[in-house]
């Protein structure tokens, strides 16, 4: 995680690695790479797909198929400053349960999706999306110090967006990943067709469901423990219920068969 | 400083008044739109029955090299910064991103200061853009917007000979038409300009003599800015004489000490 954010850091460095953010970037100076939602959000925006567009969202798409939703778990830099709210958070306090369906989440990507048709903009990818945010507030800050044209406000837009999200993790740990984030449920629909996914030895579960208390995504692992293996649209492959099993029975791996 | 877009449309649209009066009774009564010395300015032309050179506080936001034409390019652009980066990573820093003062083209790129940082045509940002709104081109096929000479600003046209901005262009010899005649090599851009900004960071006078407009609002301004240059070089050498310098090398000598920011 931190080495991709370090990664999209080299370009401040004049070294064009990985050039963009994490909505939209070009590898190497040649691979285009174009987030899934910020595809769909753009497709329609301009109502209809284009060449350029296909070309972006194909290599991303496909490397998701390969691995599912492991963009959250593993590349999504709010993970890593999420972690580092629950580490300010008392770390005694148990979650509070979740406010909202998990059907929420969908309804509101579709109605992001409505209203960058309606509207002709790609609102959430354009103004709200922690990821481009992120990336956007970064290169405000190293413009600013280098005395660059900058508009402050966007700048500020963006710290105050971010700042948000800080805020809804410590009040409602996980919320966004789980349900409101965009970008993930549209990760997460691949959880069902990726190569990549949970399996289950066969052994002897004890119940302890340490694997459960682990995951910070609200995984069901143990109900699933039958089928032998798990393909949850939540479940972000970064193998915290693993650790968990592992004291115990060590029945939980990743697996691509 | 006069800024923001309503002000920019309420002078555009009172240029065309002026355009079509003729330039007679109305300035008075804008005293408040304007600032002094363009009052002056104004005063000076109407004397010598000429109309003024539009003044150009609204040049619309001027896109990336290969940006699709108009809403097209808003609807594409999902403001990921791509470009952005990597014309930073070039060492231009031509590209910024578009603040709430733009409205619905907020967080969006464009080229801020082209008097500080234009756009070199490095073409850098149209092979980085992920969605396709700015799109690959052949230099000479961008069109990010037209570069107008302020007439009664530019040395070329004041009696000296100057060139800066035709050597400063990349394209040089096919956007560049001269009249050459008793006052000098009048430089004048045609439409093959591509709008990159380079004549107007290299034009000496002090905050430039040159600006970029968008097309959209070089279709408006094109009829009065054609007018202009046909009524300077029609008008007799004494006119003349009295325009240069008596109106026009006085506001080019305080410009010189004056750098003053309007794109900003």
């Amino acid at each position: 995680m931190l080495a991709i954010v370090a990664l999209f850091m080299l370009q401040y460095f004049e070294i064009r690695l990985l050039v963009g953010s994490l909505s939209g970037s070009t590898l190497l100076g040649q691979l285009k790479l174009l987030d899934v939602f910020a595809f769909l959000e753009v497709s329609a925006a301009a109502r209809g797909i284009s060449l350029a567009l296909l070309t972006a969202v194909l290599p991303v798409a496909l490397l998701y198929l390969l691995l599912g939703r492991a963009f959250c778990g593993w590349v999504c830099p709010m993970d890593l400053l999420f972690s580092l709210v629950d580490k300010v958070r008392s770390p005694g306090t148990k979650p509070p349960r979740l406010p909202l369906k998990p059907q929420v989440g969908y309804w509101l990507a579709g109605g992001l999706l409505l209203t960058a048709l309606l509207t002709s903009l790609p609102v959430f990818t354009n103004f709200f999306s922690h990821l481009t945010n992120l990336f956007r507030a970064i290169a405000g800050v190293v413009f600013m110090a280098s005395d660059l044209p900058v508009e402050p406000a966007v700048i500020a837009w963006s710290l105050l967006a971010l700042l948000a999200l800080l805020l809804l993790q410590y009040f409602y740990p996980r919320l966004w990943c789980r349900v409101l984030c965009p970008v993930g449920k549209t990760y997460g629909l691949f959880n069902r067709a990726s190569l990549l996914k949970l399996r289950f030895r066969q052994g002897d579960c004890e119940g302890c469901e340490l694997c459960e208390q682990r995951c910070y995504m609200g995984v069901k692992l143990v109900r699933h423990l039958d089928q032998g293996k798990l393909r949850d649209p939540n479940c972000i492959y970064c193998g915290r219920c693993i650790e968990g099993c592992r004291h115990q029975a060590n029945l939980i791996k990743m697996s691509f068969k | 400083m006069v800024n923001g877009v309503n002000m920019g449309l309420n002078r555009r649209a009172f240029l065309k008044i002026v355009a079509a009066a003729g330039a007679t009774g109305v300035a008075g009564g804008s005293g408040l739109l304007l600032r002094e010395d363009t009052q002056r300015r104004r005063a000076a032309a109407e004397e010598y029955h000429l109309k003024p050179l539009p003044e150009i506080t609204d040049t619309g936001l001027v896109r990336p090299p290969g940006a699709l034409p108009g809403r097209k390019f808003r609807r594409n652009c999902s403001g990921c910064g791509a470009c952005l980066n990597v014309c930073h990573t070039m060492g231009y820093d031509a590209i910024a991103m578009a603040g709430p003062r733009h409205g619905g083209d907020a967080a969006t790129p464009y080229i801020k200061d082209m008097r500080d940082f234009p756009c070199t045509l490095c073409m850098e940002c149209p092979d980085k853009c992920p969605t396709g709104a700015l799109q690959p081109l052949d230099k000479p096929e961008v069109r990010m917007g037209m570069a107008l000479i302020d007439l009664s600003l530019c040395f070329g046209w004041n009696g000296d000979v100057c060139l800066s901005c035709s050597k400063a262009c990349p394209l040089g010899a096919s956007v560049f038409d001269f009249n050459y005649g008793a006052w000098g090599n009048q430089p004048y851009i045609n439409e093959n300009c591509v709008g990159c900004g380079l004549c107007v960071r290299y034009c000496p006078l002090g905050g430039s003599a040159v600006k970029v407009v968008t097309p959209e609002i070089y279709t408006q301004l094109q009829e009065a800015y054609l007018q202009e240059v046909d009524n300077l070089l029609h008008i007799s050498g004494e006119e003349r004489y009295e325009l240069v310098y008596g109106r026009n090398l006085p506001e080019i000598m305080a410009r010189g000490r004056l750098v003053e920011r309007e794109y900003r």
